[in-house]
């Protein structure tokens, strides 16, 4: 059972992502008392998941590896994964919430070494690979996991492959009887950072993203960079694993568009410019990147990046929503179909593989929140004194980049705080 | 002081047992780490295991033992089980460091074995050198919060601090509070509905900032001189009449703001001479003078009938002179602009931006584009050539979507521009040229710094850090930017911004009260000393402290001011006489190490590399690969350390002198894109490190035989590789003949 | 040039795009175009079109009114609505197309040769007639717009196809007598007149 300590001078946040650690670490260090609550097996959220940051182009987990080691030196902060708020109750200062804790079958106990992966033949779609790869369904979910603990997949309990991994773990973390618990914790505030999901690319039909092996997310593309990722960090398109030296990239899928988003999701021009120079560096002067737009949203200081990335002559940029894609079938690449509204040329170009630079769908359910709180018609949490001691952080506030919901987190975390100092203060 | 007494734990659990021989590792760290007990462990982190060492820990001066030594698994991991309080804990790394990294074959045994045999020794070496950190008797508890500037974000960031229970002052240089808020009609949506221009508030905000008692106000003044460090901040508040009051501060919030680009020297936009042609800033004056009746033209008063909205003017541009960044929020202002004339003029009233890549960005963004649009604002995506000025001004540009030349004609023109930020003199500016203007810039802080006077500068002026993950460091530990001089930014932004830099500013007050250090080592007792007698004066720590932490006193001597300290090491590596240190972290305790290793002689034909390998980077790129299998040379030795920066130039002499064959430095990028988190470490040891190769000429030694690389936490592959390829060249070059 | 559009150019200057708002059905919508250029790239005869919509909208705003209106472009939509269900924005395009067509005849600018335009007319001409479209008619004036000998040809040509409709009872010879109409001819013509009247006093009256 999991035991917690949490008064009305506790802060409670719902996401552990880089904004929900963010703004749980800096209120863990400014001494307050902390319970993050993750949904996933471990906390680092999307930026576990990116190869590069833009504009610097330096690796997220340089950044998450300190964030991780300061809440691991952190008496201050509990971190709950696998774990989700269901309901809130009560008031600024004085708030209840209902978690549900998910079995990972894998207690404390567990030391990191492997064992048990080794010892369990099933193999499960890797979710932090988005689906291109499988891993065993007992699993690290990445090199650099925290906790540093593996989980059993939900799929091989009650079969051999559960006993397997039981017998294989010399240090009795493997607990097969492990059950969901759903507990109640006291908070005199809410930090809410549950971030967002890349929006769904089978919703734009058009782009064929069901359908063709080569037309592929600017998340996945991400993965595919990685050297810890599904091709070790080659850029080789999924069809025929051919190196993909031709790429387009295809910008507002699902952004800026009634049928899909409504919003602008900030980061996509970013990306793909930053995407483009993944290109360029594997490649050299064979790579080809073509930046399909409406407006290249390189906000304030990005503009250097934007210009850095023009200045290559290896990548293009066409003003245009791409209409369709269909696939060559004789060589599998995906033919663009649009008009390129600068002065009206018509396209029919082939490239080798096609990254929809898919939005930022916000995290946050508008019909099932846990509290009544304002969202606006994007789904965003919007600042507003109804909202009480609930504050939201990061790109469950709107669509932001890592710097913005960071810079947010931790303006949240100070709303969060000034709640809590005024129970302390009303405590005596 | 109790002697020291080591306690070994030997942990035998994830194969480390079928590894290696546990009992000589006991042997090892009694015999050669003088630890004075050695215990075992089926599995040191369980809780019975931690039970143990903790009982081992009570009875204070009477403990079995005042220093662990963990031979289990790498530092990163189990972090939380292997927590002791202020006990100096080492971590000898036999799993990731050993045992994953070599392999399970009965020829490789003895040199596993040697391997593991010498982390045990480094890690009592270590632990011997520790001492308990304690915080120093610097360390005061003063929550009074600093805000300079009394704009929009210096308001928020009094009025977010003082809800949090922190006093605050507020130094502003001008007349009254507001800044220039003040000075706009209205302000883009910053809530829902994103659809019209809403009341800036800022008279709410002057009038909460007056009434509140725990908010103090100094207005028509300025810092003449700020001291001191976190929790012990002395500021002059000069007014302009001359009088002056010093009251102390835990921490400060610089909010200075920004001011607009002069677009005077831009001829092709004719705004010098044409009072039609206006700047956004001076836009909002005219709204505002029109008092909620049609705004009329400066020129003549006419009643305007059409406007146009010239984007991007001396913005994004590559012009010298011109600004190449934007200002992020040129075009939202541009459609809140032409809505004040839909609603104050009519709805006839034509308002045409000439835009480049409309930069609406996220949700409101978006929406407010709609609402612009809806309201019938005209939008086009044009190339502007020039502004003729006349009666009726005309404009000349491209269509990039007609592609055609052509113009429009207009009452009024609107220029774009863009912003720049309100920060004091770089202290790290490059020398100016002989012939070159130097512009002279009030100093915001007047820091009475050793490193210069103000928040160094990035880029462009701003004061912001490099750090995408931690936006507010600044190099000055206690003083945090925010608002535009930060970066450009809107109101909304800088209404969260303030309020970040007033977390940021209340929990360096927190935790200079308590001692600690800042990020990235909040809770890090210790703090740098140095032994008099044996500093020369030089200054190279005071002149290469990346935080400008260390002052000088009035001989020469370091002032090291320990909560400006972020206990990166850098002056440690800096000192040329080996003089400074961290109880926790010295020449010492990585020269112990190294010492410590046991060097075979030539004949056993068993080199040793040493790696000194940053924590953060390249320390967990080795844990990965050892996570991977990767195989790792039996000969390295590694030892992470701080920074880069940190290290001293006498652990590579005396590894060369110790009869090691080859050193491998590991740091991150130190390009403009630098990733150290204690900013130009990794920089500053390759130009010490520039200087090794005389150094081993002089020995008779091989330049190859140290080399440093940059090395990201991605490199996997790519570190574990740099190790072995060092093992290749010392089997080319040969065994060092330093051996004994 | 008409005499409404004499009066149009005049009343509305230099602004081409109250214009449109004003008088073309769903012209309002033309402002919301972001120029993104979906509907152009989704449409399926988009090859054949001088100006795509989303180039149109930028010309309205532009103030190209005669460029526009004398485009045959919007006369080549064939309401596949394509672009309609992907514009981002919801643009009406499939309607404000055919406003425009239908703003630019009453101006007297549709392109003259244009074969829809001429089409439509003819369409428009059976179709008041009786209130219902004589299809035969429909179909023989259809042959026969562009001049005598191409009318036999193009007969001709269609003759099996026509044969084939006769047989299956799809088409009447008998129609060509005059065929059926709405029971309420007069009223329908009624009806016609007062929807005229209307129209005009929409437009004349737009900005009186």
């Amino acid at each position: 059972m999991t035991e917690i300590v949490a008064t009305n001078e506790t802060i409670l946040v719902v996401g552990g992502g880089i904004s929900g650690m963010t703004a749980a670490l800096e209120a863990a260090e400014t001494g307050k008392q902390v319970i993050l609550v993750e949904k996933r097996a471990y906390v680092g959220g999307r930026i576990s998941q990116l190869y590069k940051y833009f504009p610097k182009l330096c690796f997220p987990t340089c950044g998450l590896e300190i964030n991780q080691r300061r809440s691991k030196m952190n008496p201050n902060l509990t971190i709950l994964t696998m774990a989700e708020v269901t309901d809130i109750s009560g008031e600024a200062g004085a708030y209840t919430a209902s978690i549900k804790i998910s079995p990972r079958y894998v207690n404390e106990n567990c030391t990191g070494c492997g064992d048990c992966a080794k010892a369990v033949e099933l193999e499960v779609s890797d979710d932090f690979n988005y689906g291109m790869n499988t891993h065993k369904a007992a699993y690290l979910p990445h090199k650099m996991a925290h906790p540093q603990r593996y989980v059993l997949d939900p799929a091989i309990i009650g079969t051999d492959d559960a006993e397997k991994a039981k017998a294989a773990c010399k240090y009795n973390a493997v607990d097969l009887d492990m059950q969901e618990e759903n507990i109640e914790l006291k908070a005199g505030a809410v930090v809410w950072a549950t971030g967002w999901q890349p929006y769904d690319a089978n919703k734009i039909q058009p782009y064929g993203y069901d359908r063709m092996a080569n037309v592929i997310t600017n998340v996945e593309f991400e993965r595919m960079m990685d050297p810890t990722g599904p091709t070790g960090g080659k850029l080789l398109r999924p069809s025929d694993g051919k190196e993909a030296k031709d790429v387009a990239f295809i910008q507002c899928a699902g952004s800026r568009d009634k049928n899909h988003l409504l919003h602008c999701s900030r980061i996509c021009c970013m990306a793909s410019l930053k995407q483009s120079t993944y290109v360029t560096e594997a490649w050299g002067d064979d790579a080809s990147s073509t930046i399909y737009y409406i407006d290249i949203r390189a906000i304030d200081r990005f503009e250097d990046f934007y210009k850095k990335v023009q200045a290559d002559e290896n990548v293009k940029f066409i003003k245009s929503k791409v209409a369709s894609i269909v696939e060559n079938k004789e060589n599998g690449n995906p033919t663009l179909h649009g008009v390129d509204t600068e002065g009206y040329h018509r396209y029919a170009t082939e490239h080798e593989l096609v990254v929809l630079a898919v939005g930022m769908q916000p995290s946050v359910d508008k019909d099932a929140f846990p509290i009544d709180i304002t969202i606006n018609e994007e789904g965003f949490i919007e600042p507003s004194s109804e909202n009480g001691g609930v504050f939201a952080a990061g790109s469950a506030s709107d669509a932001l980049d890592v710097n913005r919901a960071v810079q947010h987190a931790t303006g949240a975390a100070l709303r969060a705080v000034q709640v809590v100092n005024r129970v302390a203060r009303a405590e005596g | 002081m109790a002697d020291i007494k080591i306690g070994a734990y030997i942990c035998k659990g994830c194969g480390l047992q079928d590894r290696l021989d546990i009992s000589q590792l006991e042997m090892t760290a009694t015999r050669d780490g003088k630890a004075v007990f050695a215990k075992t462990h089926d599995m040191l982190c369980s809780q019975e295991g931690v039970d143990m060492i903790k009982a081992d820990l009570q009875g204070g001066d009477d403990a079995a033992a005042n220093r662990v030594m963990i031979a289990a698994c790498s530092r990163r991991a189990k972090v939380e089980a292997f927590a002791f309080g202020n006990t100096p804990t080492i971590r000898a790394n036999l799993r990731e460091g050993v045992i994953w990294v070599r392999p399970d074959e009965d020829e490789h045994k003895e040199t596993t074995q040697e391997m593991a045999d010498d982390y045990i020794r480094m890690g009592c070496a270590e632990a011997k050198a520790q001492e308990p950190a304690e915080a120093s008797a610097e360390q005061q508890l003063d929550k009074h919060i600093l805000v300079v500037g009394g704009g929009y974000t210096g308001l928020t960031a009094a009025i977010e601090a003082e809800a949090a229970g922190y006093p605050v002052t507020i130094v502003e240089k001008a007349a009254q509070l507001g800044g220039m808020t003040a000075q706009l009609y209205k302000k883009i949506p910053s809530c829902s509905p994103y659809a019209d221009p809403q009341d800036t508030g800022i008279d709410a905000m002057i009038k909460s900032v007056e009434d509140n008692a725990n908010i103090t106000v100094h207005l028509n003044s300025t810092l003449t001189r700020t001291s001191g460090a976190p929790g012990r901040f002395a500021a002059d508040i000069s007014t302009e009449s001359g009088s002056t009051t010093t009251e102390n501060f835990g921490a400060i919030v610089q909010a200075s703001g920004q001011k607009l680009y002069d677009p005077s020297g831009l001829s092709q936009y004719a705004y010098s001479g044409n009072a039609d042609v206006i700047t956004n800033l001076e836009m909002e004056a005219l709204a505002k003078a029109a008092d909620g009746g049609p705004i009329k033209r400066p020129s003549d008063g006419k009643e305007v009938k059409s406007v146009a909205f010239v984007q991007n003017v001396g913005q994004c541009s590559d012009e010298e002179d011109q600004l190449s960044y934007h200002s992020g929020w040129g075009d939202v202002v541009a459609i809140k602009q032409a809505m004040y004339f839909k609603d104050l003029n009519g709805s006839d009233c034509d308002t045409t931006i000439m835009f480049d890549n409309l930069r609406t960005p996220g949700a409101g963004g978006e929406d407010f584009y709609r609402s612009g649009q809806r309201k019938g604002i005209t939008f086009t995506k044009a190339d502007i050539t020039e502004v003729i000025a006349g009666n009726e001004l005309e404009v000349k540009f491209k269509d990039q979507i007609l592609d055609n030349d052509t113009s429009m004609q207009c009452d009024l023109v609107v220029l774009d521009v863009g912003t720049l930020p309100n920060s004091g003199p770089d202290p790290y500016a490059p020398a100016a040229e002989e012939d070159e203007v130097v512009v002279n810039v009030d100093s915001i802080l007047n820091l009475d710094y050793r490193q210069g006077t103000d928040l160094p500068h990035l880029k462009h002026g701003f004061t912001d850090s490099h750090f995408i993950c931690f936006p507010y460091e600044t190099r000055r530990t206690g003083i945090y930017a925010a608002g535009p001089v930060r970066r450009p930014m809107d109101l909304a932004q800088a209404r969260d911004d303030a309020a970040g830099a007033a977390m940021k500013a209340i929990q360096e007050a927190e935790n200079a009260g308590k001692g600690m250090a800042a990020h990235p080592r909040v809770g890090d007792l210790s703090f740098p000393s140095f032994r008099k007698e044996g500093c020369t004066q030089c200054k190279r720590c005071t002149v290469e402290c990346p935080f400008g932490a260390i002052n000088e006193d009035e001989e020469g001597y370091p002032v090291y001011n320990e909560s400006r300290c972020r206990r990166c090491g850098t002056c440690m590596g800096a000192c040329p006489v080996r003089v400074i240190s961290f109880k926790n972290y010295s020449v010492e305790t990585v020269g112990q190490q190294i010492k410590n290793v046991d060097v075979p002689d030539e004949f056993d034909e068993k080199p040793r590399i040493l790696v000194l390998a940053c924590e953060n980077d390249a320390y967990p790129a080795l844990d990965m690969a050892a996570m991977n299998g990767t195989e790792i040379t039996p000969w390295a030795r590694v030892i992470p350390v701080r920074c880069l920066g940190s290290i001293s130039l006498s652990w590579v002499t005396d590894s060369m002198n110790n009869g090691y064959d080859g050193v491998v430095l590991m740091g991150c990028r130190r390009d403009d894109d630098y990733q150290c988190h204690f900013v130009k470490g990794s920089a500053m040891a390759a130009e010490r490190m520039s200087k090794v190769g005389d150094t081993l000429s002089t020995l008779n030694l091989e330049p190859e035989r140290v080399v440093i690389h940059e090395v990201a936490i991605t490199d996997i592959q790519r570190a574990p590789q740099l190790i072995n390829d060092m093992a290749e060249t010392v089997d080319k070059i040969g065994m060092s003949p330093f051996k004994f | 040039m008409t005499e409404l559009n004499a009066a149009m150019v005049e009343r509305y200057r230099s602004n081409f795009l109250k214009e449109v708002e004003a008088n073309v059905e769903e012209g309002e919508w033309v402002k919301m175009c972001m120029q993104c250029g979906v509907c152009a790239g989704s449409c399926p005869l988009g090859n054949a079109w001088e100006h795509t919509p989303q180039k149109i909208f930028m010309m309205v705003r532009a103030g190209e009114r005669e460029a526009v209106l004398n485009s045959d472009a919007m006369w080549m939509c064939t309401s596949c609505y394509n672009c309609i269900a992907r514009c981002p924005r919801g643009l009406p395009i499939t309607h404000i197309m055919h406003g425009l067509a239908h703003y630019a005849k009453r101006m007297g600018l549709a392109p003259k040769e244009q074969p829809t335009a001429k089409f439509a007319q003819l369409f428009w001409d059976n179709l008041v007639k009786k209130g219902r479209v004589n299809e035969l008619k429909l179909g023989i004036s259809l042959y026969f717009m562009n001049g005598f000998s191409e009318g036999i040809k193009t007969s001709l040509k269609m003759k099996d196809i026509g044969l084939g409709m006769l047989k299956t009872k799809r088409m009447s010879p008998m129609e060509m007598l005059g065929g059926h109409g709405v029971k309420d001819s007069a009223g329908f013509q009624k009806m016609l007149k007062k929807a005229q009247e209307l129209e005009d006093k929409r437009i004349s009256g737009s900005t009186d």
